[in-house]
């Protein structure tokens, strides 16, 4: 979700097959660089190759370049990525949030062969996918300020998960500001 | 340990195809691309190509992106619109795009549209109909205005004016019955542009706004929303949430620090 | 059918397979030990399709040992884990996967805490406090979830391991007779009797 000179990027912390949770503490974000996070939702397995390609890129581009990647540079590497493997994907739906070296807002969501969609307000994948899209609508508005914002995206994914039987458990809020990084674990419902 | 160090080889990668067969006997769904149920026009009219397009993209009945933009560049004389999976439309005019120019470069030469239909023609027939995607490419070059359409198989159709996406045959309807030879730039613009909307109203898959490209000799023109049937109503309540409405369990943060080495450089 | 678990405590880590072999509806060995050491402080136990688990098991005990030898330093569980996951991942797209569930359990002796892994035959891995496969999942997250705290002295552990085989030798339909119980901690692997 994107602010007023900040992002948010928030996702919930369940990790389970089928109906049986087994873990409550499952990372789906990273920080790829200082000002942008990659989340990625879908098969759990491929999140976390996914997470080690990606993480392998992004030090080499760091190695080679000497600089970091932009985040729109980022969204094109992790689109290009899916889309090597157009005819056998990987199960999952990456977004990229950060802000640029100006420090406005990027969000860009995408599907599971790299067709990217970048967007002004908000981007959501997942199980919630739909009642996500909802809340978002409602719940959204432009130039919010940080706190603000914090407050909409973390209200946003709580409505949302509630709706959703496996996902929830808990969830992280990274907000994104040209002068830090705030991490935040919230207090949901568990069940 | 043996390396892991994968250097992509170029082409699509077919790693993944056995397991996933695996995995969807098992009964893992995949999750669905992004696919542009699409209205895209073009028109040829006196002395240059209108092209046309809506801006809805959808994964299965979900709308994915309400304004995403189907006309892509090829080269500063040559545009194509897209229809059918989306990210095999963007990826495909971007290798198309590079090729071009590369050419250019090599050649000194302006492109033109029948080097574009050819790259684009032999990549999809490779693929054998399997890279869904379904375009409407326009240009003008030393030959004149030129309009084709290609199909995911890899055929093409050159016509005066032609339709293509889940909306064509509501947009077809409009060129059947208004279109004439020889058409000034306003009125083959505003003919596309009736085109597109009577996708936007009668079909499923395509809508919000109008996006519109003219190609004449020596310029084009990329308008991007130049009709916006149904314009985003402002909220009027703001749905703002008090601070400290969300209960928080802990919170860390990273402050960045700017380093400044030594003095400025003086490059004056 | 079959059973893995195990869960961390205060500076160990204690975990329980059981020791059935069967074929079919035939039960062929009630000694068998179902866990490799990966090195000194590091445990693998698993469960799947017989076959493909010793010959998995095996497969990364060596290559772990290999690395050991090649560079002179031990893996750390986390490091072990990760390149396990990777291996389980890079197979999956194989013609034949391996069918195993995995559990890890570790101590470092670099951060002087232990640690508990819990990986599936598809290669996703989760850092747990406790872990357990199969229909033992279904019996023991439960008790987990009420009696497990991370400072637990080994004579409580024992006590919830007591908790566990009980559990799943009152309520759980198959009759597995005998679990192999191992504790990891700074001095090693060792079995224990509870």
């Amino acid at each position: 979700m994107s602010g007023k000179n900040c992002v948010a990027i928030a996702s919930d912390k369940r990790f389970g097959v089928k109906y049986l949770t087994i873990s409550m503490e499952f990372p789906k974000m990273f920080q790829a660089t200082d000002k942008t996070f990659i989340g990625i939702s879908g098969l759990a397995t491929d999140v976390q190759t996914l997470m080690e390609r990606f993480r392998f890129k992004i030090n080499m581009y760091r190695m080679n370049e000497e600089r970091d990647f932009e985040p729109i540079t980022l969204a094109n590497m992790v689109s290009s990525t899916l889309y090597e493997r157009r005819f056998s994907p990987y199960f999952v739906e990456p977004i990229v949030a950060g802000l640029d070296k100006n420090n406005n807002p990027y969000i860009n969501g995408m599907d599971l062969i790299g067709c990217s969609t970048t967007a002004c307000d908000f981007a959501a994948t997942g199980t919630p996918e739909d009642q996500l899209y909802g809340t978002c609508e409602a719940l959204w508005e432009p130039n919010l300020e940080p706190e603000e914002l914090f407050e909409t995206i973390s209200q946003t994914i709580m409505s949302a998960t509630n709706r959703d039987c496996v996902s929830g458990w808990g969830a992280v809020v990274h907000v994104i500001t040209p002068e830090r990084v705030i991490t935040r674990t919230l207090k949901t419902r568990m069940d | 340990m043996v390396s892991r160090v994968d250097v992509p080889k170029g082409g699509f990668n077919f790693d993944n195809y056995q397991r996933n067969l695996i995995l969807q006997e098992k009964g893992f769904s995949l999750p669905k691309p992004t696919k542009t149920g699409t209205t895209i026009v073009g028109t040829k009219f006196k002395n240059g190509v209108v092209l046309g397009a809506d801006t809805r993209a959808t994964g299965d009945t979900t709308v994915m992106d309400k304004n995403c933009f189907k006309i892509h560049y090829l080269a500063p004389n040559i545009y194509g619109c897209g229809a059918g999976t989306a990210a095999d439309t963007d990826k495909i005019t971007k290798m198309v795009a590079s090729q071009l120019e590369l050419h250019r470069l090599a050649t000194g030469r302006e492109s033109r549209v029948a080097t574009a239909l050819t790259a684009l023609t032999q990549f999809l027939f490779r693929y054998q109909g399997h890279l869904g995607a379904a375009l409407v490419l326009g240009g003008v070059d030393v030959d004149g205005p030129h309009l084709f359409s290609v199909s995911p198989h890899g055929s093409t159709d050159k016509l005066p004016y032609l339709c293509q996406g889940s909306g064509s045959l509501a947009a077809i309807s409009i060129f059947e019955s208004q279109w004439r030879e020889n058409m000034e730039r306003d009125e083959a613009i505003e003919l596309v542009k009736e085109a597109i909307k009577a996708g936007i109203f009668n079909d499923m898959g395509s809508g919000s706004s109008v996006d519109v490209a003219v190609i004449e000799k020596g310029r084009a023109e990329v308008c991007r929303g130049m009709e916006v049937p149904y314009p985003t109503i402002q909220k009027v309540d703001s749905y703002k949430f008090k601070p400290g409405t969300t209960a928080i369990l802990s919170e860390s943060f990273r402050n960045f620090v700017t380093i400044t080495e030594g003095d400025a450089m003086d490059i004056s | 059918m079959e059973c893995i678990f195990g869960f961390t405590g205060k500076d160990f880590v204690m975990t329980a397979t059981d020791s059935t072999v069967a074929q079919s509806i035939l039960i062929v060995k009630s000694t068998e030990d179902k866990s490799r050491a990966l090195s000194k402080r590091i445990l693998l136990l698993f469960a799947g399709e017989s076959g493909d688990t010793v010959q998995f098991a095996e497969f990364i005990q060596r290559n772990v040992r290999l690395y050991e030898i090649r560079n002179g330093v031990e893996l750390s569980t986390k490091s072990a884990a990760t390149f396990t996951r990777r291996e389980l991942a890079d197979n999956l797209r194989s013609r034949k996967q391996y069918s195993v569930n995995l559990i890890l359990a570790g101590y470092d002796l670099t951060t002087e805490l232990p640690s508990l892994y819990q990986l599936d035959y598809l290669g996703s891995s989760v850092s747990a406090p406790f872990a357990a496969h199969g229909y033992a999942a279904h019996f023991l997250f439960s008790i987990f979830d009420r009696y497990h705290r991370p400072d637990l002295s080994l004579e409580e552990a024992k006590a919830l391991m007591k908790m566990c085989v009980g559990e799943l030798q009152r309520r759980f339909l198959v009759n597995l007779s005998h679990f192999t119980v191992k504790v990891v901690d700074k001095d090693g692997i060792r079995e224990i009797a509870i």
